[in-house]
């Protein structure tokens, strides 16, 4: 090569590199961050493992028909205008008109109708109290359900509309077979490998295929969608990763707003920027799960001793700074929700388990219990309190808990080892109650109070069969419950309080579970989740922190952010 | 036939029969199997195939499968419950979690015969080959890229700490070589990240990230092409920061043992211009270790970048095999494990018969 072709192919190569610096336009664009496949394992079919769904932000290309507003627990419409139970006891949705998709296809009741056919192929657990649905006219669609729930009515509100014009072949064909039919099997499988060539978007914004890359991806505004016509931002960049990808993007300003769950450090460095740290209650957190086959933990006033020998304000701030909420009332739900569905005089009535030494070993040598010359704990058989607390090793936060709670358990007397376990590994061995202590989830992001218990007495006890991995017992817990307000079956009473529609009722179901919860602590809640979600408001305008649009949950369904986004009041901090 | 030669015949026939070079294989396939390059070349295939079926049986004993493991992630992420986030699920995914072991590994040789790495299992429909097809080219083109540059810088500055050996600037560059090997390549990509990129803005953390700029049409054209090199600048930087000490240290440690050797003196004392003893004489035998070196670290490319192409979301081979892993996307593992297994056992081969060629003292015939 001579020194002349040289130049000239550096030249070259320097060109393209500048021409290729040359990106899109930026306009007025939101930056946001969700982690996505890109294709070909990410495809543009939504019911399927690997679609790009964008998790909450699915919102703005798959609008929901409704929004639970927390703070006053009555829904918004977004794509359904109408909608309630009639006097049959089924469910009616009457769909907002003059919506399109992005592929120029009206949005009608077809769209509502080729969604939960798709369910029903699935096997959604929406069809579980569902018996059929039926299209009224071009914009309304009943739901024969089999009994008013509120649970069935909080799944078809918040359901994601997707297309007739992309999944409405298969849902139709759907439509007209069942589970048991020949073709059933090879219909599912048709319709997890299909792959519609591009994305049809229904909301505000519509993801651009030819944008996607590992870095981020761009969607933009789809006039003719639903909320289309009145937003404030002409573009929204989805960056792409986990919390330490996003990062340095936050700590840039590149990014404006993430919900990645970030460690307290990095939230402090957050601050120093001038990025403002939003927390809305996630109603759920770490608890201290025992195994009740282990003698002497099945015995209600050792976790009982337990609670009161943790200082759970310390726990939490140990483990999540601001973020991690001591549990004040112990009824197994969320203090939230407890003030939400409580009368104040149950909430009076209520154990708050206070970090008080004295009354743990009050109830420990009530049963017989007492310490031996090193100042352990032994139990009525001699054998002192010493127990294996396991955790998921790579939660930073989970690991803090179980450390704390392990040194402060360990002053008080008894003699616990902590040991991390692989997180993928750490449910398993729950599930198959291979364990003493251990650190897991009570509670659920859900606003219906009923369904946090699911937790406790379901998934961590005796959900094995559920998953085809035979019959795990979890942690042992009998859920037939002997408590001061008489005998209950606490699973039984979470599902009946989900359903129905009168409240007062659901209420009267709701305060025995939580007088029992509070009562016997299957599972010791030690503090709240709160997200610290980044804002950066000098890019984005949302509401004062002090709005009561920050009562909804800061993730999943009715998330404030998309809700805002929905509602146009998201916008440019310069507008 | 007296009783002798009935003894004689029969002890004839004992003989024959135990003769240790009765040909129990015909004489055809004898010699074709004596043949050096098809029995390395068979002990090869022989290997993947034992690496693979390790990895078949070794990846479904890790802890969860793909339906729990992407239950738990919805569980997180959502808030719903455990049943839902199970029927989401469960009927998303190609895959029986109470199917054989030895059923799924028959089908998946069977398939292996076939050319078919079959279809990933959390994207069900999605061929493997095609996953692999998007993934690979930007690591050979990035880790290839530093892996080579590194080997060029190493070669030329070794052989410079050589030849200037006891001086200052010798024990300077063997102490920075030395710093740069002690370094692990991701403490480098994030020292890219947290200094150059946001203490010092010296360039966009966030344009940076990707293969290539969005938008752009893949194919030969200047826009594409420099958007991928520019792309590539900060994980081919890293590479080159991990790498550059061992082979400067290398090759200085080899070319100082050339510079002893008899033939060195004699050509200087032949009066040889020192250009033509240091490439010619020095250069050319003292990169003869380092060349087996590099020819069995080229098997480590593609599996040396997991870390960076998180780090600088540079996605990858490295990303696909540590998502794949993460999912428990057990035919994506697999998938990938051939692809890496093949690529290590068939670069030593490479290394086995072509160092013959550089080095005329080694030659490998089918004899040995």
């Amino acid at each position: 090569m001579t020194k002349r072709t040289m130049i000239l192919a550096t030249m070259l190569l320097l060109s393209a590199i500048l021409a290729s610096g040359l990106g899109l336009a930026q306009g007025a664009t939101l930056n946001v961050a969700w982690p996505y496949q890109v294709p070909p394992t990410g495809h543009f079919n939504t019911f399927a493992s690997g679609g790009i769904t964008l998790g909450q932000y699915q919102d703005l290309h798959e609008p929901p028909l409704a929004v639970l507003m927390w703070a006053t627990g009555e829904y918004q419409g977004m794509v359904a205008e109408e909608f309630g139970w009639d006097a049959d006891g089924n469910y009616g949705i009457k769909m907002v008109e003059g919506n399109s998709w992005s592929d120029g296809s009206a949005m009608t009741a077809a769209d509502l109708m080729a969604t939960f056919n798709i369910f029903r192929l699935r096997g959604d657990a929406v069809w579980a109290n569902m018996s059929a649905i039926e299209q009224v006219d071009d914009y309304s669609v009943k739901f024969v359900m089999d009994a008013p729930s509120s649970l069935a009515e909080r799944i078809i509100l918040t359901t994601n509309l997707r297309p007739a014009s992309v999944f409405g072949d298969i849902a139709d064909r759907a439509a007209m077979m069942s589970p048991d039919d020949e073709g059933w099997d090879a219909l599912l499988q048709e319709l997890t490998e299909f792959r519609p060539e591009s994305p049809v978007s229904g909301g505000p914004y519509t993801i651009l295929p030819d944008t996607i890359s590992e870095a981020n991806l761009m969607m933009e505004l789809n006039p003719g969608g639903f909320a289309g016509d009145f937003q404030n931002f002409d573009m929204v960049r989805m960056w792409n990763g986990e919390t330490e990808v996003v990062t340095p993007l936050v700590a840039n300003a590149e990014l404006h707003y993430i919900t990645h769950g970030i460690p307290p450090t990095t939230e402090e460095d957050f601050a120093n920027r001038g990025i403002d740290i939003v927390r809305s209650g996630m109603n759920n957190g770490p608890g201290l799960y025992v195994n009740h086959a282990v003698y002497p933990l099945n015995l209600v006033e050792v976790r009982q001793a337990i609670a009161h020998a943790i200082d759970r304000i310390q726990n939490g701030v140990v483990s999540l700074g601001d973020s991690g909420v001591a549990v004040e009332y112990m009824t197994g739900m969320s203090d939230g929700l407890s003030e939400a569905w409580l009368s104040d005089e149950t909430l009076d009535s209520l154990n708050f388990y206070d970090y008080d030494l004295m009354k743990a070993e009050e109830l420990l040598t009530g049963v017989g219990f007492s310490r031996n010359d090193d100042g352990v704990w032994v139990d009525d058989n001699g054998d002192p309190l010493s127990f294996e607390l396991t955790f998921p090793q790579e939660f930073a936060d989970w690991s803090a808990a179980a450390e704390n709670a392990t040194a402060q358990l360990n002053d008080f007397g008894f003699d616990i080892s902590a040991r991390g376990v692989q997180f993928q590994q750490h449910p398993q061995d729950i599930y198959s109650s291979n364990f003493e202590m251990a650190i897991r989830n009570w509670g659920l992001g859900d606003p219906i109070p009923g369904r946090s218990y699911l937790q406790a007495y379901n998934r961590y006890n005796g959900q094995g069969q559920m998953a085809g991995e035979g019959a795990g017992a979890g942690m042992n817990f009998d859920n037939n419950v002997d408590f001061s307000g008489g005998m209950v079956n606490v699973f039984d009473l979470s599902n009946q309080s989900s359903q129905g529609v009168d409240k007062g009722a659901q209420a009267a179901l709701v305060t025995q579970l939580a007088l029992s919860y509070n009562e016997v602590l299957p599972a010791i809640p030690l503090w709240e989740r709160y997200t610290n979600n980044a804002l950066n408001r000098s890019f984005v305008s949302v509401p004062d922190s002090s709005d009561s649009i920050f009562a909804n949950f800061g993730g999943g369904a009715d998330n404030w952010m998309t809700t805002l986004i929905l509602t146009g009041v998201t916008a440019p901090a310069d507008m | 036939m007296t009783d002798f030669q009935l003894l004689d015949a029969g002890q004839d026939a004992l003989e024959q029969a135990l003769s240790p070079k009765r040909k129990l294989v015909p004489a055809p396939v004898e010699n074709f199997y004596k043949n050096y390059y098809v029995r390395v070349f068979a002990q090869a295939i022989l290997t993947i195939w034992a690496v693979l079926t390790v990895t078949f049986f070794l990846v479904r004993q890790m802890p969860g499968n793909p339906i729990d493991v992407l239950i738990e992630q919805i569980l997180t992420q959502e808030g719903i419950s455990y049943q839902e986030a199970y029927d989401r699920v469960a009927a998303s995914f190609n895959f029986d979690p109470d199917a054989t072991l030895f059923d799924q590994y028959l089908d998946y040789i069977r398939d292996l015969l076939h050319l078919d790495l079959g279809t990933s299992i959390t994207s069900p429909g999605t061929r493997i080959i095609d996953e692999i097809a998007r993934f690979l080219p930007w690591t050979l083109f990035a880790v290839g890229s530093g892996f080579l540059i590194s080997f060029v810088l190493g070669v030329i500055l070794g052989m410079t700490m050589a030849y200037y050996r006891d001086s200052a600037l010798d024990h300077a560059m063997s102490l920075v070589s030395s710093f740069f090997t002690g370094v692990p390549n991701y403490i480098w990509g994030l020292l890219i990240i947290i200094g150059p990129g946001i203490s010092w803005n010296w360039f966009d953390v966030g344009a940076a990230r990707g293969t290539y700029d969005p938008g752009l049409t893949p194919g030969l054209n200047a826009a594409f092409i420099g958007s991928a090199i520019e792309h590539a600048l900060l994980p081919i930087i890293t590479y080159v920061l991990a790498t550059l000490g061992s082979w400067m240290l290398s090759m200085k440690s080899s070319t100082t043992s050339v510079l002893n050797d008899d033939y060195v003196n004699v050509a200087e004392a032949r009066g040889l211009k020192d250009r033509r003893i240091i490439t010619a004489y020095v250069g050319r035998n003292a990169m003869l270790p380092l060349f087996a070196q590099l020819s069995i670290s080229i098997g480590f490319v593609l599996g040396s970048g997991v870390v960076i192409e998180e780090i600088f979301v540079y996605w990858g081979f490295g990303h696909y095999l540590f998502q794949a892993i993460t999912v428990r996307d057990y035919t994506s593992v697999q998938g990938a494990v051939l692809i890496l297994s093949s690529t290590f056992v068939f670069s030593n081969l490479f290394a086995d018969l072509t160092y013959g060629l550089l080095d005329p003292r080694v030659r490998v015939t089918g004899e040995k």
